[in-house]
């Protein structure tokens, strides 16, 4: 079965990692990222119907143990590191979970269940996950740490892999739950990896936020077997009944806080204290993702009133982080910040629930994914290579690394412009919502969220490159040599950008000419910087009014002010408390 | 058949228009003006210039852009997709704004921010307007709104503002901060010359043709109307720029997005409603 190889490959394969060295490590690694790829678009083509797999009893033992150790494990953590809230919220699980496993309920299913949605987050989980696992093999070595701890960071890294490949196959709620616990603990393990005084106070804070999740989910879990008698996500939905939404509602604020949904954004951008892979591969391409899906997953059975509420929630989310990025410096957190808008707006389409708006969460999911996991690497080698972490201080780096740059633009441009997947997304999410207008004037407010949304962050894309595209005319020196472990992922991720592209011609989303022509004219632009050299042309020095003083540029903020972002924060909270009162009633 | 002479001559169509609007221009201010083919001269003249560069990057940025607003207009010209055009002349744009941050020139910086900036202003009301035309015809395909009668009274709270975005787009008064050539000597455009100009140049003629296109969308398949639409709000932008002052980046956008928007939401409830 090629759906257990995902999830349990992983696993085993981390655990060989651990004692080996560079050489063998690196190889093995390459060798098993693109097994795990090969796996994954295997099942994709070759996935006709659902699979579903039925585990025997004693693996339910097994499970209820590891939740038992996840769980005394955070207790651990609280009071060790006297943190009240972690202590309370692992007491709170304890005890919830504790409860829940008393309960019996009757209506059972398989645990196991792979549809074309699994799939697609196969793809994503692997072929993105592995790539950036490829370049964390040249970046950790880079950090002071001891052999075994950088084997050990890898071997992490691709246990995450298996268990991602895990949640996303789950059909069971309860395992859910301990896989979501499990890459809350990962999220804290990894973004504490450096144990200095900042990371460990924001790797307890992603503990805690994501302990709210949990208890969410806890809590969903009950009522469903109060209610429905079930624990199995599939049983739930085919027998909801309209009139008590409250466990889906429950795992949508469960999937708000792993999406780092405003409120909950904080724990994300704490993590980006972590090794920029981590950054990659938790906080942008794979995990945040559980998300999305989550939603993705649940909307079949929505009402009207939890459907829109999501989708107001998920556009004024994206809507107002666009916004809050247009104030940052820092570089990891302008990406995170954009994440966190790009994955509220994955859900607020999931949560609509016609087929296009869900065709475009997921193309949207799965470029989102490729973009960002190129621009982190690229974060990676400005830290790496030229000591660079705020964007105000990249200047001119397209003297010093055009390749750098130039990923850095794709990547960019790759969110916002056609002819790249993520365009065609929005130009999805644009028309479906046209849609939904008719039906619900509400949709028109969600429209101008999204309309204002889309045009923050390419504001924001495009400032960033303020000042890293400033070419000096007199600038002479060599450009510089960057290694080619750093290089190839980015290399890669640039092919499944052109791939995608084809993918999305194939589905016939948009016509031919609609594609090729924006294609052929954002690829020319390269190739004329390659080849067109202007020897004829006369240099001329820039037109400075007959000043003589020396130039510095800037890059323009948006001073966003305390008020705003207080309205911002009590809009959200209100939002969530509104849905969670509405369903009730 | 005519459309593909459109497509071909379409900078043209836009020269011609530019040099009507000069000559218009100077009748309203009680001069003389230049004659209505004096934008072609000047191309002729521009043409034997010698080429001064500051670096390839920023002339082929340039010259991309001028090469992607003409895709857009022969994508509207052929009757396809209102919203991609839409999407398709924000890469034109991105291209400039490039060309501007291309060259270590304070000039062409600050105009390429403010170009930056004015996006804010102008793209969610044309996504709205590109919106409402979908409502009305099902379809964001321009070929059939142009098939269609006349939207212009659904629409006519889109309609106004979009009237607000043209002198932004043409940097027309008052909304001509982006361009301010008494300030920042002509923003992006600055460091562009002779050769290298003319594409800018004729990117800005093919603008005219863009933002009239739109324009005639909302006459639908009424000549009449197209032409008296043309008319009025040619007449009418030009007599803006000759009669207001120029308006602070800052206030351009709070003027024009808060129109926009309200303007926007409204037409588009109204028309669930109406």
């Amino acid at each position: 079965m090629i759906q257990s190889l995902l999830i349990l490959s992983p696993i085993l394969f981390s655990l060989l990692l651990l004692r080996i060295n560079l050489i063998a490590r690196n190889i093995l690694s390459i060798l098993f990222v693109v097994m795990l790829s090969s796996f994954s678009l295997f099942n994709f083509i070759s996935l006709d119907s659902p699979v579903s797999i039925l585990f025997p009893h004693y693996f339910h033992n097994i499970f209820i143990l590891l939740d038992y150790l996840v769980l005394l494990f955070f207790l651990w953590s609280g009071v060790v590191k006297k943190h009240l809230l972690v202590t309370l919220l692992a007491l709170l699980q304890i005890v919830l979970y504790s409860g829940i496993l008393l309960l019996k309920p009757t209506l059972l299913s398989s645990d196991i269940l792979v549809d074309n949605l699994s799939s697609i987050m196969y793809l994503i989980i692997n072929i993105v996950g592995g790539i950036i696992i490829i370049y964390a093999l040249e970046y950790i070595e880079s950090e002071k740490l001891s052999r075994m701890k950088k084997n050990g960071f890898i071997s992490l890294l691709f246990l995450f892999l298996g268990i991602m490949n895990f949640i996303v196959s789950s059909n069971n709620i309860e395992v859910f739950f301990l896989l979501f616990e499990l890459t809350t603990l990962f999220s804290y393990l990894l973004i504490g990896y450096r144990k200095d005084e900042l990371s460990i106070q924001n790797a307890l804070q992603a503990l805690w936020m994501n302990q709210l999740g949990g208890v969410a989910i806890l809590i969903a879990l009950f009522f469903s077997i109060m209610k429905y008698n079930t624990t199995y996500f599939d049983v739930l939905m085919a027998n909801i009944d309209p009139t008590f939404l409250l466990p889906i509602v429950l795992l949508v604020i469960a999937a708000f806080v792993k999406g780092a949904s405003i409120p909950f954004e904080k724990w994300l951008l704490g993590a980006m204290v972590a090794p920029t892979p981590v950054s990659a591969i938790l906080h942008s391409a794979t995990m945040v993702k559980i998300a999305p899906y989550l939603i993705l997953k649940l909307s079949f059975v929505m009402s009207g009133f939890v459907s829109i509420s999501i989708t107001l929630i998920g556009t004024f989310v994206f809507f107002s982080a666009s916004l809050l990025a247009l104030s940052k410096d820092y570089f990891k957190e302008i990406l995170g910040l954009s994440t966190i808008a790009l994955l509220a707006l994955m859900m607020a389409l999931a949560a609509i629930g016609s087929e296009q708006a869900m065709n475009a969460a997921l193309i949207l999911m799965v470029f989102h994914a490729i973009s960002k996991a190129l621009l982190f690497l690229q974060v990676g080698i400005l830290e790496k290579n030229f000591h660079l972490k705020y964007v105000s201080d990249i200047d001119g780096l397209i003297n010093r690394s055009p390749l750098v740059t130039f990923f850095i633009i794709i990547g960019f441009a790759s969110l916002t412009l056609p002819p790249f997947g993520a365009f065609v997304a929005k130009f999805m999410a644009i028309e479906s919502i046209a849609n939904e207008i008719t039906k619900n004037p509400l949709y028109a407010l969600v429209l101008v969220f999204i309309a204002l949304g889309s045009v923050f962050l390419t504001l924001l894309y495009f400032k960033v490159l303020t000042k890293l595209f400033a070419k000096d005319v007199d600038y002479k020196q060599e450009s510089l040599k960057i290694s080619k472990y750093y290089t190839l992922p980015s290399f890669a991720l640039l092919a499944l950008l052109v791939i995608g592209i084809y993918v999305i011609f194939t589905m016939g989303l948009l016509s031919g000419a609609e594609l090729i022509v924006p294609t052929v004219l954002v690829s020319l632009v390269p190739l004329l910087f390659a080849t067109l050299t202007f020897k004829n042309a006369h240099r001329v020095k820039e037109y400075n009014c007959g000043e003589k003083e020396e130039i510095e540029l800037a890059m323009f903020y948006f001073n966003i002010s305390h008020r705003l972002q207080k309205l911002i924060y009590s809009v959200a909270i209100f939002g969530i408390i509104i849905l969670l009162f509405g369903v009730l009633l | 058949m005519i459309e593909f002479f459109l497509i071909i001559f379409a900078p043209i169509i836009g020269g011609l228009i530019y040099g009507f609007e000069r000559v218009l221009r100077a009748r309203m201010q009680n001069r003389q003006g230049p004659p209505l083919l004096q934008p072609f001269y000047d191309m002729l003249k521009l043409i034997d210039k010698q080429a001064f560069i500051l670096n390839p990057y920023h002339s082929i940025l340039g010259i991309m852009h001028f090469f992607t607003l003409w895709v857009v207009v022969a994508f509207i010209i052929l009757g396809e997709n209102l919203l991609y055009a839409i999407f398709l002349h924000l890469l034109s744009s991105i291209f400039l704004i490039l060309a501007g941050f291309s060259v270590k020139s304070i000039y062409s910086h600050i105009g390429a921010n403010r170009e930056l900036i004015a996006m804010i202003a102008y793209e969610p009301i044309l996504i709205m307007l590109a919106v409402g035309f979908y409502m009305i015809n099902g379809s964001f395909e321009i070929a059939l709104i142009r098939e269609n009668s006349s939207s212009i009274f659904s629409l006519i709270l889109l309609f106004l503002a979009f009237l607000t975005l043209i002198p932004i787009k043409l940097k027309k008064s008052p909304f001509d901060a982006t361009e301010a050539h008494q300030e920042i000597v002509g923003g992006v455009e600055v460091e562009f010359s002779g050769l290298f100009f003319e594409f800018i140049y004729m990117a800005k003629w093919l603008e005219y043709v863009f933002i009239y296109l739109l324009l005639m969308l909302f006459a639908g398949d009424s000549v009449l109307l197209g032409t008296v639409l043309f008319v009025g709000v040619f007449l009418l932008i030009n007599l803006l720029d000759n009669s207001t002052a120029r308006v602070r980046i800052d206030h351009l956008i709070k003027i024009v997005l808060s129109i926009g928007l309200s303007f926007g939401i409204l037409n588009l409830i109204g028309l669930v409603y109406v």
